[in-house]
């Protein structure tokens, strides 16, 4: 213990470190936080577990981290049943499909596991400033390319570059915004066009890469797991641009087989991998189409053994099978019913709340996503975000609806359209249908227009209401400043509130976990009464696996690793 | 006889046309929405709308694009798939063999057996075995296929434990698992061409020169097979290739649901994934099939009915 932090004090250990270890040691904040937040300033996680174990004077064990389990075995063949698409740039992807197989080849600077704890991966450790406007990376040394070229800084602001590029169309220029400037011109849309800063990506030295932002970001370290940040090799574009096609990487696995809509076939390397032992010799990724039911006859029939999803209609006949095992974890994973703030007749705010005191959250967890998840208060902050501040719970309130209504000028009750594209499963048009079923009650009668999924998108951010799903994020701040920002380009119920704003900017400046709960507290209360949005549940994920797959974990954005599974 | 097969295949490739206006007129245009934002996606920027437009030749008149995409169609140039990443030609071909080979093996199965059980129940009307062959074919044709299909899964997958749930061939090619597609489409459709060959039969059964073979003394056995059965079997014929077209769309429910990577599947995700290229391929693959099953069909029947023929 004394050695590591011998170890730690030779390198500049930021101070919100010190701070954690208090709020540790005064039982102010979990062991989970305290290691999240430490880890997330650059310290490892092996010392992040040391320090914890020493204030708490009791040894603590990883409990979710990938570790191997004794005696596996090497060797075999892992079917894995999931859609193949194409990926021929890993800097726009807009399916976590896609990054799956591309996880196994290309990697990131850090990793983020099902704990929501951020450790090093390509990254061997990260400082941030106090301000946390400036961020350090040190980059792990003696990592070779599948070509024989070494990783070093140039990969990494090659990435960026290329990201913060507006014409590589990343989404990842959202994630690291605070490296953009305008460029005073505008789009058509009259949206301000922007560039990457100049010395935003900088490098030190050969391994050594400091991000200059422009504005605090707590985030940085987790917004480099989001699956487009993979890391591609520095020549990416020159070498013709298609990851598919010329699949360079620094990971344990080669592409072997590649046929989009079929299959997707990765061989392990011969090269000793720098992350240690990987166990499987070859992962299929075999593409069953968007059949529910295919999935299940499939693993059933022992055609595969894992699925990327289980759906919700099959999770109960999955149960039932035997020899198969249905592997669960929490996410920040929702749907939200939103209401336009600038449509009729939400533009009046008694109308919204009037909706929203309709929803019965237990209800509607207990019946759209049979029990499997944590009940919504309409502020789009889960319980297991760590900055989740407890508001009061919520209630539903008919007499009170009625009474709003009443106000707002519709004695006679209300009809309001609300669309729904089930674009993650039906669970979405249960959930909608179960919000009409309570507000009939006040006299709201809420049509609903189901529709195609793909349809569903383009119209997503333009209906009055409707029921979009969000998918998991590990701190609330990243979820609430691209859905609810003013004028961001996913704020699809158009909400627009100084205050909020900037209650939201100061969270997300506010490293101290603490502080930052507290500040949540005005952050989660103006949203949930500014009636946005009617949030009913957070979803488990789930899936199966057959028994005889060993150390599969499931993740809560689904970002799976088979670098320590194996089979019996 | 020649005029008639120039009428025949000039009609033909005036649908073809028809159609193909109206699938560029749908896909291509403004008409049903920006075909740049279906293909780049919601999140695209003008930028990259206006450089893919000019890029794809968007910005011609319609008329210039619709000539030029015919000629690049007829001469064997399908554009290239968004969600494959490649020529068309090459993704929809593979597809187009695995169904057909899906189609023959059920063919290969459903035609005899519905021809062997249609001119059983028609060879004597209202008899036991009649009813049985007629109230059964009824049963299973009235059944849709992604209701067999889930059917057979439970029990030959789930319970029985028999057979493969999917049949993606992902290992390679293995006749086990076109089974069950193959056995579903089998049981849909051969109850109908069962009741219409009965159906056939059972006219001709009653017909005079029928009565005069028997009143002559032929031998029941000789009256079918010489006399009855070369008529009975003109108007399957034509069912029969009708049920190419039907095929068509049967393999979109068979294909999905038993994940077979066929054309019908690739059809389905060509349109849910906005992939227009593709989409237009499978379109006019399918336009190309049902007119020319029908035209041999019609053909063929005058060829095999000589009252036709001759009038």
């Amino acid at each position: 213990m004394g050695e590591k932090k011998d170890k730690l004090s030779t390198k500049r250990v930021h101070p919100g470190v010190k701070e954690m270890e208090k709020s540790l040691a005064e039982g102010k904040c979990s062991r989970r936080e305290f290691l999240r937040t430490t880890t997330l300033l650059g310290i490892s996680v092996t010392t992040a577990y040391g320090l914890a174990s020493a204030i708490l004077g009791k040894d603590i064990l990883p409990g979710l981290i990938s570790t191997a389990h004794a005696g596996q075995k090497k060797g075999g063949v892992l079917k894995f049943g999931m859609v193949v698409q194409e990926m021929a740039d890993p800097a726009t992807y807009s399916w976590t499909e896609k990054s799956v197989v591309a996880r196994h080849i290309i990697e990131y600077l850090v990793e983020t596991g099902p704990d929501n704890v951020t450790r090093p991966s390509l990254a061997e450790s990260w400082e941030a400033s106090d301000d946390l406007k400036t961020w350090t990376f040190h980059l792990r040394k003696g990592v070779k390319w599948s070509n024989g070229d070494d990783f070093n800084a140039d990969d990494v602001v090659f990435n960026f570059t290329r990201w913060l590029d507006p014409k590589t169309g990343s989404s990842n220029t959202g994630l690291f915004n605070a490296m953009m400037e305008e460029t005073g011109m505008k789009d058509e849309k009259g949206n301000p066009k922007k560039r990457i800063i100049k010395n935003a990506v900088e490098k030190v030295d050969d391994h050594t890469v400091k991000l200059n932002l422009n504005a605090p970001v707590l985030s940085i370290p987790e917004n480099l797991y989001n699956y487009p940040t993979a890391i591609v090799h520095r020549n990416f574009e020159k070498e013709g641009g298609d990851f598919s096609k010329n699949p360079v990487g620094t990971g344990p696995y080669a592409l072997a087989e590649f046929k989009v809509g079929e299959i997707a076939v990765l061989k392990k390397r011969k090269e000793p991998y720098w992350g240690g032992e990987v166990f499987l010799d070859e992962i299929r990724f075999v593409d069953l189409g968007s059949d529910a039911g295919a999935y299940l006859a499939a693993i059933a029939s022992k055609q595969v053994d894992a699925l990327y999803e289980l759906d919700l209609t099959t999770l109960q006949a999955a149960k039932n099978i035997p020899g198969i095992n249905v592997v669960s974890i929490p996410s920040t994973q929702t749907g939200i019913i939103r209401m336009k703030v600038n449509k009729k007749p939400f533009d009046d705010i008694r109308v919204r709340k009037a909706v929203q005191k309709c929803c019965d959250v237990k209800r509607q967890l207990a019946i759209a996503h049979q029990g499997l998840g944590i009940i919504g208060e309409h502020h789009h902050v889960a319980t297991i975000h760590p900055e989740y501040f407890k508001l009061p719970p919520v209630k539903q309130d008919i007499a009170g609806a009625k009474k709003l209504l009443k106000e707002a000028g519709y004695p006679d009750g209300l009809e309001i359209t609300c669309n729904v594209g089930n674009t993650n499963g039906t669970w979405e048009q249960d959930s909608v249908a179960i919000l009409k079923e309570d507000a009939a009650k006040a006299g709201i009668n809420i049509k609903m227009n189901v529709m195609p999924s793909a349809q569903y998108w383009d119209v997503w951010t333009k209906a009055p209401m409707s029921l979009t799903s969000w998918t998991h994020r590990p701190l609330a701040v990243m979820v609430l400043g691209l859905a609810y920002r003013a004028g961001v380009p996913w704020n699809e119920s158009s909400y627009n509130n100084p205050a909020f704003d900037a209650a939201l900017d100061e969270a997300e400046a506010t490293l101290d976990v603490e502080d930052r709960r507290a500040k949540m507290e005005k952050v989660e209360k103006i949203l949930q009464d500014d009636a946005v949005l009617v949030q009913p549940f957070f979803r488990s994920v789930f899936t199966a696996t057959l028994e005889n797959v060993v150390g599969f974990e499931m993740h809560p954005t689904r970002y799976y690793r088979f670098h320590k599974v194996s089979l019996a | 006889m020649v005029l008639l097969l120039l009428k025949r295949i000039g009609f033909m490739i005036f649908t073809m046309i028809v159609v193909s206006i109206i699938l560029f007129m749908l896909l291509e245009t403004g008409l049903t929405g920006d075909p740049a934002t279906r293909v780049l996606g919601n999140f695209a920027s003008d930028e990259q709308k206006e450089l893919w437009r000019d890029q794809q030749g968007y910005n011609q008149p319609v008329i210039i694009r619709y000539a030029k995409w015919l000629g690049n169609f007829a001469t064997g140039d399908l554009g290239t798939s968004i969600r494959y990443k490649g020529p068309v030609k090459d993704v929809l071909l593979p597809r187009l063999w695995n169904t057909a080979i899906l189609g023959f093996w059920t063919f290969a199965i459903m035609i005899p057996l519905s021809l062997i059980l249609g001119v059983l129940s028609g060879m004597k009307e209202g008899s036991l075995l009649d009813r049985t062959i007629s109230v059964f074919g009824i049963l299973t044709t009235s059944v849709p296929e992604f209701a067999s299909a889930v059917f057979f899964s439970a029990l030959f997958v789930f319970g029985l434990k028999w057979l493969p749930g999917t049949s993606s061939m992902a290992g390679g090619f293995e006749f086990k698992q076109l089974l069950l597609p193959a056995m579903v489409l089998v049981v849909y459709d051969f109850g109908y061409v069962a009741r219409m060959t009965r159906a056939s039969m059972a006219e001709v059964m009653t017909s005079q020169y029928i009565r005069s073979a028997v009143l002559k003394g032929l031998p029941y056995r000789q009256v079918i097979i010489r006399h009855a059965l070369r008529n009975a079997l003109i108007a399957p014929f034509t069912v029969i290739m009708l049920q190419i077209n039907w095929l068509l769309s049967g393999v979109i429910v068979v294909e999905f649901f038993f994940a077979y990577k066929g054309f019908g599947a690739l059809l389905l995700e060509a349109s849910l994934n906005n992939d227009i290229a593709l989409l237009e391929a499978c379109a006019m693959v399918a336009v190309v099939v049902a007119v020319t099953s029908q035209t041999i069909a019609d053909i063929g029947y005058t060829f095999l009915n000589p009252r036709i023929r001759f009038s």
